[in-house]
């Protein structure tokens, strides 16, 4: 199955952020989003996936925006950073998935969805910080590095979960004594990513808690946001609901509220 | 999603938020027609990692659910749920709650058909006077001890000593039950019970693939708990005559208990005790007589007669068998297993050695039995990343060894498949001594194959 160095070989492989990203994260940071678009051009393929992405309905656009620098100034630094980080990690997902029964379409949906509704969260729970806004998009990353890992190994996970309750998150640890989420956070190392980004997204996993309240309030946030998205059609179609294990009572004092922000009745 | 069998009750596990729409994606047709080839007694659908459910949602799984009751004959309904949950459920289907509720895993294990378990001492409390009685019932079908708490005030103070309790079922529902006879093991002795009408619908209601495997793993004694029956029909004792006759081939005895014959011809009772059968008044009259338990057969499960050769079919499929059982250590391990070396003889294991051991039956194109026999310590990092945190407890340690005999069985269910071989799987079965496992397949010949993993030597044993 899943060894420490098919892990090992894995990490290694997984490319350094691309130069024109790195520099154009950093104009983002400094608030300078017309420089940041410019350095964006040289990018083609981030410019296709940039524009595709505000064009989609959730963003209501009524008419195609195209422009970078106008794509920036919609998005705002938070909004361009969490976009330059979804960017990358879909460079990181592969073109056939095998495992999940995802495709590149359906994968781009899950994180638009999920920048959304992390940002509705964020708004009900008065936060307005550039990383925290980000760190949704790392969470995507443990699908990819799942479907790295045990894509060669669907059978025999398929004939271990005929007889044990037991999810793909759990295998890895008990085999490894590293999580998805442990490998997540080296993915946010490798891309230079803030650590509070990482932080959050291992909180998220459910199994972990932080002495810093705020940090914990999102992972809770992030775990039960995690699995209202996993509990909709397509992704339970494409095999997304139960590769990660469902904490119910991580997030029980929070679901009213969640229900509520959500607008489920 | 599949259905996790263990202890032949299967269970869905959805996890987050269930509504009409999302529900019948986690169900393909694959998936329904898997699960229609299982052969389970129970199958439900576990609420535990489920935050949210509507009544459409639900009704999607009632929907699949008595689809496959209608097929198979099994208890079908929700597991593991928190009073909220059993709550609501109850008010959605207030009316119409014809599937069975049961408040956990471990409570639905006590209505399962084949009972593995102990005897056990459970405080039953429903509201409804109807739904106790029947939950009492079906528990002293399967052989536990029922004590009814008639009054919520009563079974509140029952409660507070839970401790003279193996456990409290509350919240529990059961709605129209399974058709199969229950079944359960006592010591080396399965008994049946048997009730009402005993007419040619037996045959359907009796797993007789589980009998017939029962004989082959060794056990002796069959018990027939008839107390509740009402009267016999010529079709039965067809049936009974039958399964006495091919009792007779492994020195196997059958009793009936506690059957009268009031309105049961005495003429079957002569000629069914010229078959073999033996009637007795009381059960106890059996279980507490340690002399005639061990006339009987039912003191050990030694297979006397049964001494069956290996045949040649089954030693060409060897190197899958042990394919099998080598690539699942390794799979959870991510360690080498090897051969040592391999020949047919009787099992030789060294008796003073504190091993444990597993074994699985399977029946079908070919037949026979897998016993693996493990020192403690390599079972336990055999079984790792079934137990998960590292424990010390037995009971935790040979649960994950049925497990693992039952991956294995899998794997070898499909590797036969490709050769155009069909067979079916038992129950695993696990032994905490050499002993207890020699009792099964001493005398025996097999084929025994040394493995090694990790430095220590395990044994393999192909037998029939």
């Amino acid at each position: 199955m899943v060894t420490q160095n098919s892990i090992k070989a894995y990490i290694a492989q997984i490319p350094p952020a691309p130069k024109v990203l790195k520099q154009t994260l950093a104009f983002i940071n400094q608030g300078e989003l017309t420089q940041a678009a410019k350095c964006a051009e040289a990018d083609k393929a981030l410019h296709a996936y940039l524009k595709t992405l505000v064009n989609k309905p959730i963003y209501g656009f009524k008419n195609e925006v195209s422009d970078l620098s106008q794509i920036f100034g919609i998005l705002g630094t938070s909004g361009a950073q969490q976009v330059l980080y979804n960017y990358m990690l879909s460079l990181l997902s592969p073109s056939q998935w095998e495992l999940f029964k995802l495709d590149e379409p359906l994968f781009f949906d899950l994180q638009a969805q999920l920048n959304q509704q992390w940002k509705r969260i964020l708004r009900h729970l008065n936060i307005d910080n550039r990383d925290i806004e980000s760190a949704i998009t790392l969470l995507p990353a443990s699908i990819i590095v799942c479907e790295a890992l045990f894509k060669a190994h669907h059978d025999e996970v398929a004939l271990l979960r005929s007889v044990k309750e037991i999810d793909y998150n759990t295998i890895l640890y008990r085999l490894s004594g590293m999580n998805l989420f442990d490998m997540c956070r080296l993915i946010a190392k490798k891309w230079e990513m803030p650590q509070r980004i990482a932080v959050i997204v291992t909180l998220a996993s459910g199994d972990n808690a932080s002495d810093d309240a705020l940090l914990n309030q999102l992972g809770q946030w992030m775990h039960l946001l995690l699995f209202y998205e996993f509990s909709k059609g397509p992704y339970i179609e494409a095999g997304l609901n139960d590769f990660l294990e469902f904490h119910i009572d991580y997030v029980a004092d929070i679901y009213e509220e969640f229900m509520s922000v959500m607008e489920v009745s | 999603m599949r259905a996790v069998v263990k202890n032949r009750i299967g269970i869905f596990h959805p996890q987050g938020f269930l509504d009409g729409t999302n529900v019948p994606m986690l169900l393909s047709l694959e998936d329904i027609q898997a699960t229609e080839k299982l052969d389970i007694d129970m199958l439900l659908v576990s609420l535990k990692k489920v935050i949210f459910f509507n009544k459409n949602g639900l009704d999607v799984f009632v929907k699949l659910l008595s689809n496959i009751r209608s097929k198979l004959h099994i208890v079908i309904g929700f597991c593991d749920y928190d009073t909220k949950k059993y709550q609501a459920i109850s008010k959605f289907y207030e009316n119409d709650l014809n599937f069975s509720l049961f408040r956990t895993q471990n409570i639905a294990m006590l209505f399962a058909a084949t009972n593995r378990d102990e005897s056990k001492k459970v405080l039953v409390y429903n509201p409804e006077a109807s739904q106790r009685s029947s939950i009492a019932i079906e528990l002293f079908d399967n052989g536990h001890h029922p004590v009814i708490a008639q009054s919520h005030k009563e079974f509140e103070e029952k409660k507070q000593y839970a401790d003279n309790f193996d456990i409290i079922v509350e919240e529990t529902f059961l709605g129209l039950f399974g058709q199969k006879i229950a079944t359960r093991v006592r010591g080396n002795a399965v008994i049946y019970s048997v009730s009402n009408y005993l007419d040619a619908e037996i045959s359907d209601s009796f797993n007789i693939a589980y009998h017939n495997n029962s004989l082959n793993v060794g056990f002796r004694l069959f018990i027939f708990d008839a107390y509740k029956v009402v009267s016999m029909n010529i079709h039965a004792f067809n049936f009974f005559a039958k399964l006495a006759s091919a009792a007779a081939e492994y020195n196997a005895t059958l009793c009936f208990v506690g059957l009268t014959f009031e309105k049961t011809p005495e003429s079957f009772k002569n000629d069914l005790e010229d078959s073999g059968i033996m009637f007795f008044d009381k059960m106890e009259e059996i279980l507490e007589n340690k002399e005639l338990l061990e006339e009987l057969g039912g003191s050990s499960a030694a297979v006397t007669k049964n001494k069956r050769a290996l045949n040649k079919v089954l030693v060409n499929e060897l190197p899958r068998f042990i394919d099998a059982t080598v690539s699942t250590i390794e799979m959870m391990t991510n360690a080498k297993a090897s051969k040592e070396g391999a020949s047919v003889q009787d099992i030789s294991v060294d008796k003073s050695s504190k091993h444990i051991a597993s074994s699985i039956g399977f029946y079908g194109d070919i037949d026979g039995m897998v016993a693996l026999s493990f020192p403690h310590s390599i079972a336990k990092k055999t079984c790792e990343l079934l137990l998960g945190e590292a424990t010390d407890s037995e009971e935790e340690i040979i649960d994950a060894l049925a497990e693992f005999v039952n991956i294995i069985g899998g794997r070898v269910k499909s590797l036969l498949l490709e050769k155009n071989i069909n067979v079916n799987i038992t129950l695993p079965r696990t032994y905490t001594s050499i002993d207890a496992l020699l009792q099964v397949v001493e005398g025996k010949k097999g084929v025994q194959v040394d493995l090694n993993f990790d430095g220590e030597n395990f044994i393999f044993f192909l037998t029939r």
